[in-house]
């Protein structure tokens, strides 16, 4: 060979040279990964698994009539629990609230995430702002706020009747308006998600789509939905975690006639000081989220 | 160098850390109800300690019920930190048989012998130190004749004006006790049909059976018309309203919800803390806070302004009016009575 080129350092006739295995090469890395893990790990067992075995172990007791913690191990607690069909439906009503919160959230999200995915660039960080500026206020101010909107005496009661509507139906202290606030309360996280969804998004596809003949509607439901789909799984489970586990709406626009998972816990902790179903209680919500987080690696994987 | 030279040199340089020997004052850690209980109890009461006995600091630690109290005594077994507790007498029950307080015989303290003997539960560590009663509270805005009668809950008028706090709040449970006199239940032991009846029967006018934050700023900032509470906040809420709230006792009666003061086991300053436990039971500071905040004295030795005692429902006529309620038997029939609650009663909208 002439001109210059080098002979190759290998034959393109014989087996590739071998990469270092990990086993060869990384063997003096692998203490110093440990090293860096053990702050977070150690974190993780003081102030999260610790407490969460704590509190199972406290779901294995069982109290007096009174409230007085009795000693040893007991699972009159979980028998109580599981027999009790009151629980089952406490269990069933929150889930099913919590869902139909998800999707009322998504319908409500999905468009405004998606404007401000398609604002001009000067002007989607001021719409980010607003789309996330609720966050900055406490819940519980937002949740007086729509008290004094859905109050009998409220606003849209009060339009409702200059409308015609000579009895408005109620829409707080019940079911309507803990969705209505919990919605509320949980958009701007359902839109941040979907933002960042739709950054999977590409203009050209649903150019050249449209360009084939596709109306507005298809482009939307073969292209931008299915695409969108990772966001919006993220999204849904966030939402339902945070409907699932929440307790200062429900308790303030509730009414009292609610009963969900969490105000169950807040009663049975504070109030009757049965702790021990307290703590079963909040084994199970840890429970339903880890089908929620189950369900969400599956769907996530599948529309990947 | 001689001894007294080196004594005389190294005297300036152990100066600083030589100091006039005298007592540190004990500090004694007081659990009780904050908000506006604190806000009279700590001026009248417990100041009033404090320049009393200027040796002992007490630390009013607030908390906002007493299932809080007992959580951190459950915390705190192996080290108390609170070394006083106010609790009501249900919470003091539970909080002995878990052996976190410490038992006051009646011979201990002179002061228990100027005590009503129902000051004295069964079962209970510490002596009653307050009494409060169920009123119905009202707006007089929206109520222009005072209520004589609890069945003006019943009437039509109010719907969705009312607002009271559901079992198993204690509230919600008084509640029951006294519908289920009204409506002619009997003995509350046997059963209380005929109060969970008569509220199911009323359910659907209510407004909100968990008023937050309760049912006296509901009713003051005019929400509610009428309404389920405690006749101190009650009365000190209505003098504080400008005329939005008041509180009334039907002729039907009430009842009484008891809180207990309490020694804590284990706490590190006994002697001062029964000292101040004492001084809560004296009839001086009986009579201060029943006249500023018409709770009922359990010190039978305190004089009370006739006008701050017609506040409370510790005048005879009143008292003849009241229902016995044993609370440690009504503690253990809270699990029953909610799940009436929620079966006939909360499920109703």
């Amino acid at each position: 060979m002439g001109g210059g080129l080098r002979r190759p350092r290998f034959s393109l006739r014989g087996p590739l040279p071998q990469t270092p295995t990990r086993k060869g090469r990384g063997k003096a890395d692998l203490p110093s990964h440990l090293w860096l893990l053990l702050p977070a790990v150690t974190a993780n067992l003081l102030v999260f698994l610790w407490p969460m075995l704590n509190l199972a172990t406290l779901s294995f007791r069982d109290s007096a009539s009174g409230g007085a913690l009795l000693p040893g191990f007991s699972l009159a607690t979980w028998a109580g629990l599981l027999t009790d069909p009151y629980y089952a439906e406490l269990v069933v009503d929150s889930i099913g609230v919590s869902l139909l919160i998800t999707a009322l959230t998504l319908l409500c999200a999905y468009p405004i995430a998606w404007f401000v995915h398609r604002a001009p660039d000067r002007w989607r960080n001021l719409l980010m702002v607003a789309c996330i500026a609720p966050l900055l206020v406490s819940a519980v101010v937002r949740t007086y706020g729509w008290l004094v909107i859905l109050g009998d005496h409220g606003l849209v009661p009060g339009l409702l009747r200059a409308l015609g509507f000579a009895h408005p139906p109620p829409l707080v202290f019940n079911q309507t308006g803990v969705v209505i606030g919990l919605t509320e309360v949980l958009m701007p996280y359902m839109i941040l998600s979907l933002l960042a969804g739709f950054g999977r998004l590409n203009p050209t596809l649903e150019e050249a789509a449209a360009s084939l003949g596709a109306r507005p509607i298809a482009v939307f439901r073969r292209i931008i939905l299915p695409l969108s789909l990772p966001g919006v799984l993220l999204g849904c489970l966030l939402a339902f975690v945070l409907a699932a586990s929440s307790f200062i709406t429900p308790s303030l626009l509730g009414g009292g006639r609610v009963p969900l998972l969490a105000t169950e816990i807040y009663d049975e902790a504070i109030v009757t000081l049965n702790w021990p179903v307290a703590a079963a209680l909040s084994v199970v919500v840890l429970a339903v989220f880890g089908v929620a987080l189950v369900l969400y690696g599956r769907l996530s994987h599948a529309v990947a | 160098m001689p001894a007294s030279r080196r004594l005389l040199l190294s005297a300036p340089l152990a100066m600083p850390f030589i100091r006039t020997a005298h007592a540190a004052p004990r500090t004694v850690t007081f659990a009780a109800y904050a908000g506006i209980f604190q806000e009279n109890y700590e001026p009248v009461v417990v100041d009033a300690f404090r320049r009393a006995y200027p040796d002992i600091n007490v630390f009013y630690y607030p908390i906002t019920n007493s299932a809080q109290t007992l959580g951190m005594l459950r915390a705190q077994r192996a080290l108390p930190q609170i070394d006083v507790a106010m609790m009501d007498v249900t919470v003091a029950k539970t909080a002995t048989d878990e052996g976190l307080l410490e038992p006051i015989p009646r011979d201990s303290l002179p002061v228990l012998a100027e005590l009503t003997p129902k000051a004295f539960i069964d079962g209970v560590a510490g002596p009653a130190v307050l009494y409060d009663n169920l009123v119905l509270l009202y707006g007089p805005n929206q109520v222009k004749t005072e209520p004589t009668s609890w069945k003006v809950l019943w009437d039509g008028a109010f719907t969705r004006e009312i607002a009271i706090t559901a079992a198993p709040d204690i509230i919600g449970l008084a509640f029951t006790l006294v519908a289920n006199r009204v409506f002619g239940g009997g003995d509350y032991r046997q059963s209380l049909d005929a109060g969970i009846t008569a509220i199911s029967e009323m359910a659907p006018r209510v407004l909100t059976w968990d008023p937050k934050p309760d049912a006296y700023t509901f009713i003051i900032e005019g929400s509610a018309a009428l309404g389920v509470g405690w006749n101190a906040r009650g009365q000190t809420y209505a003098l504080q309203s400008n005329g939005r709230l008041a509180a009334a006792i039907p002729d039907e009666g009430s009842l009484f919800q008891v809180n207990t003061i309490n020694l804590v086991k284990g706490s590190q300053q006994s002697d001062e803390a029964l000292k101040f436990l004492a001084y809560t039971l004296s009839a001086e500071a009986q009579k201060a806070f029943t006249e500023r905040m018409f709770y009922g004295p359990v010190n039978t030795h305190a004089e009370i302004d006739p006008k701050a005692l017609a506040r409370t429902a510790s005048t005879p006529a009143r008292l003849a009016k009241m229902m016995d309620v044993d609370w440690l038997v009504v503690a253990k029939m809270r699990e029953a009575v909610t799940e009436q609650w929620r079966r006939r009663i909360l499920r109703l909208r």
